[in-house]
């Protein structure tokens, strides 16, 4: 359907500069219709940027965009629109207050003045039932879905749009395993129909299941486009950070069972959603919670930090028996619990403030604490290595794993005895992550007793003594030491029981 | 206090100097002593109504039942010191703040555990505060009589400077150090911006909550004693003309009316300046159809040149 000598979008020498930052610099890029074009790069490499460009939402500083071989300029999210480039982007888009329904028609096209017309709305239902979404109602309030299926729907309004070029920014990010696939077989089709897709991922067996051709982003620049397969993992992330894949985890040390229990969990039950769960992390370990996504793990970690009202089930800590009824008694240093929240954005920071706000606000409270003490975080903020232009600007200034960093080093502050963290590492790019992994494995080593949720396996593989599988509310599996490989986790997420291990492993 | 004092905050106090200067060519005894003086003891009254709903809009909320509160608590004062016993007189003032606090606990409860909208919730107090005081006393203006405490209160001078000014600019400060130097006034901003990350980092939000609302109730209450004490006594519907200019105040002053961003050193010239604005257009004898127009045109102006300046900025 298209000239396949032309490409449907070129990009010639584009440069853009915030101030005296150049987020991109001179780079020349070029995607075809029927290719699924992944974008790899670091947080900050540029590769925001680049697709903010093609999206219409910011112009560059120097350089020509071009769509079927003709120059334009996309003044407007509407402009690029109009060529059929549509972003589905990292920063979910939706209005929380508005419906489903409402959402998906908000730039719908004809939505403009005038009655709102259903047109699309078919497809968009049919999308959201295809990627595993059709229990979302089109009557629900955004507000009321789960992250997750926020994304989903996400997916439908981006569609529904019958993009030329579909841009998808950490499009799966809080999907589950078994959803990204379905999600994957939908772009596909796409593809095959002669969609152009551009795809930004920080998970490498994604990229691996879809992409064809693969360009790396470094410091804005494009390092090298090649086709996928030309190159192993471990030389794509020296491509991104000049890191090697085995240095991503820090070492397992030996397990230790016999270290005392920090957090015991009886029978905790709440209102059908968590179902009996009884587990014990101990000091100097992580243990891992997994599962599909909503199968009880997040509501789980809430209710120990007491946001569940009507719960059964006892909680102790260092074995005294204790209830906590709120985040505020759950930091009190007596029990001296930090929760992480899944949602940086909205849940673990408060991004009008400055970074340094942000650091004092969980000390504040506690009375053994100067939360003005610039030492209480220097050593997190140190390690970390967060980058940041002063702890005066906003917290809003700085990229989502900056953002993170700040957040853990706001918990760390309180040294807490046992740290809860809910996917800590959604959407970040591997440096961050790297710095992460080691940060938790060095408390766990000073005796903090560690519980993460996480999405990706890899870490609850690499990082986890334990890992604790969730479904229908209930865990499922129970696996340590030689037990945790991606079969047996696989298939407890989806309840089955695991394959014999010689099968093809 | 001193990081409070943004552009936007000081706009107002150039709006002051403007108001004077421009004033003064068409009316020359603007410029005395006696009539500046006398708009800062009116100010007064405007500013402590003002103070108390900048707390309350910095944690994102509002509170619109500040003139039944001002109407009753000086209904309640002036019939303590109407009975003629000493010691009810004695205590009419404490009592009005009692009440203002307790009225700004209901209000506490409605917004943070009862999850009600502030706006709907204050809207709804406010019109059974006025219920109850028409219950009271039947509709009539009450009985009773103000104070020689509350007349001094709102009349009296100080090394040349009306007693209630200096009262309105010490709670100001009072509550600035407040907010600036306590966890509450961290607490209250970063409710403002985000409660549901606040109330994660281990903060009680409800108690903040409760004490916003009841810190506002006070200086409406506040407001109330001392405007009894100028007038000599309570009359029905003495509060209603302030609510929205006691907004716009506080509004003019820089403070967000999304909440988080803000602080009393702008709403101490938002309060001049409302103030001032009314008298001069006053002073001027027009229409009162125009005075209401340009009144309003202005405060349009004010805060078009802070969204402009913002835009310029981002």
């Amino acid at each position: 359907m298209s000239n396949s000598s032309t490409p449907l979008l070129e990009m010639r020498d584009i440069s853009m500069h915030f101030g005296a930052t150049k987020a991109l610099d001179g780079v020349d890029f070029i995607c075809n219709a029927g290719e699924v074009h992944a974008v790899l790069g670091e947080n900050g490499a540029g590769k925001s940027t680049l697709m903010k460009l093609i999206a219409g939402v910011l112009q560059p500083t120097h350089g020509q965009l071009r769509v079927d071989g003709s120059d334009v300029f996309l003044n407007a999210p509407q402009a690029a629109l109009r060529h059929g480039l549509v972003c589905m982007f990292q920063e979910l888009s939706l209005v929380p207050d508005l419906t489903v329904r409402e959402n998906l028609l908000l730039g719908a096209p004809a939505a403009g003045i005038g009655w709102l017309r259903g047109q699309g709305l078919d497809k968009a239902q049919d999308v959201l039932g295809r990627i595993g979404g059709a229990q979302i109602k089109m009557a629900a309030r955004v507000a009321d879905l789960t992250l997750p299926q926020r994304q989903q729907v996400e997916i439908a309004k981006a569609i529904m749009k019958k993009p030329r070029l579909l841009i998808l920014d950490e499009a799966t990010s809080a999907l589950s395993a078994s959803v990204v696939e379905k999600v994957f077989d939908l772009v596909r089709e796409e593809r095959d129909s002669g969609t152009a897709i551009l795809f930004i991922s920080h998970r490498f067996h994604e990229i691996e299941a879809l992409a064809d051709r693969v360009s790396v982003f470094r410091n804005g620049q494009r390092v090298e486009t090649f086709m996928k397969g030309d190159h192993d993992y471990a030389a794509i992330i020296n491509m991104m950070v000049g890191q090697k894949i085995e240095e991503l985890f820090p070492e397992k040390p030996p397990p230790r069972q016999d270290a005392e229990a920090v957090l015991e969990v009886r029978n905790y039950t709440w209102e059908g959603q968590v179902k009996d769960v009884s587990l014990t992390v101990r000091r100097g370990q992580i243990v891992g919670l997994g599962g599909l996504d909503g199968q009880g793990q997040g509501a789980f970690l809430m209710g120990l930090v007491g946001l569940l009202r009507k719960a059964d089930g006892t909680t102790a800590i260092a074995g005294q028996p204790t209830r906590i009824g709120s985040p505020k008694q759950a930091k009190h240093q007596d029990i001296a619990l930090a929760y992480i929240p899944e949602d940086r954005k909205t849940e673990g920071l408060i991004l009008d403030q400055s970074i340094q706000e942000n650091l004092e606000l969980a000390a504040l409270g506690r009375s053994d604490l100067d939360a003005g003490d610039a030492a209480l975080y220097a050593g997190a903020l140190e390690q970390l290595a967060l980058k940041h232009g002063g702890l005066e600007l906003p917290v809003s200034s700085l990229s989502g794993g900056n953002q993170q960093k700040v957040v853990l080093a706001k918990w760390l502050a309180l040294k807490p005895r046992c740290l809860l963290l809910a996917d800590p590492t959604r959407g970040i790019d591997v440096k961050t992550k790297t710095q992460i992994y080691a940060i938790l494995r060095q408390l766990a080593d000073q005796g903090t007793a560690i519980l993460l949720l996480s999405t990706d396996y890899e870490e609850l593989i690499q990082l986890c003594d334990e890992t604790h599988v969730f479904f229908d509310g209930a865990v499922v599996a129970s696996l340590s030491g030689d037990d945790l490989t991606p079969q047996n986790i696989i298939a407890a997420t989806l309840n089955v029981s695991p394959e014999p291990q010689a099968a093809h492993a | 206090m001193l990081r409070s004092i943004s552009i936007d905050s000081l706009m107002p106090y150039f709006g002051v100097v403007l108001l004077v200067f421009a004033g003064s060519a068409f009316f020359p005894q603007i410029l005395s002593a006696d009539y500046l003086t006398q708009q800062l003891q009116i100010a007064a009254f405007l500013g402590l109504l003002a103070t108390g709903a900048t707390i309350v809009i910095l944690l994102g909320h509002i509170d619109l039942s500040v003139p039944w509160v001002l109407t009753g608590s000086a209904i309640l004062s002036t019939s303590l010191v109407g009975t003629g016993n000493p010691t009810l007189t004695f205590l009419a003032v404490p009592a009005a703040l009692a009440f203002g606090a307790l009225i700004g606990v209901i209000n506490g409860i409605g917004v943070a555990i009862l999850r009600i909208p502030s706006m709907v919730w204050t809207l709804a107090v406010n019109s059974m505060l006025l219920g109850l005081a028409v219950l009271n006393t039947g509709g009539f203006n009450p009985k009773g009589e103000s104070s020689p405490l509350m007349n001094a209160m709102a009349s009296g001078d100080l090394l040349g400077l009306p007693i209630s000014f200096l009262i309105w600019i010490a709670i100001s400060v009072g509550l600035a150090a407040f907010l600036t130097r306590t966890p509450f006034g961290r607490y209250l901003r970063s409710i403002g911006f985000n409660e549901k990350a606040t109330f994660l980092s281990g903060v009680s939000t409800p108690s903040v909550v409760f004490a916003a609302f009841a810190i506002a109730g006070m200086c409406s209450a506040l407001g109330g004693v001392m405007l009894a004490g100028y007038a000599n006594q309570a009359y029905q519907s003495m509060g209603d003309p302030f609510l929205l200019p006691t907004i716009a105040a506080v509004v003019i002053g820089g403070t967000s009316i999304l909440g988080g961003r803000g602080g009393l050193f702008g709403t101490i010239g938002g309060a001049l300046f409302i103030t001032l604005l009314t008298s001069i257009l006053s002073v001027m004898q027009i229409d009162d159809a125009w005075r209401n127009i340009i009144f309003g045109v202005i405060i349009l102006v004010m805060l078009l040149f802070q969204t402009l300046r913002k835009g310029a900025v981002a």
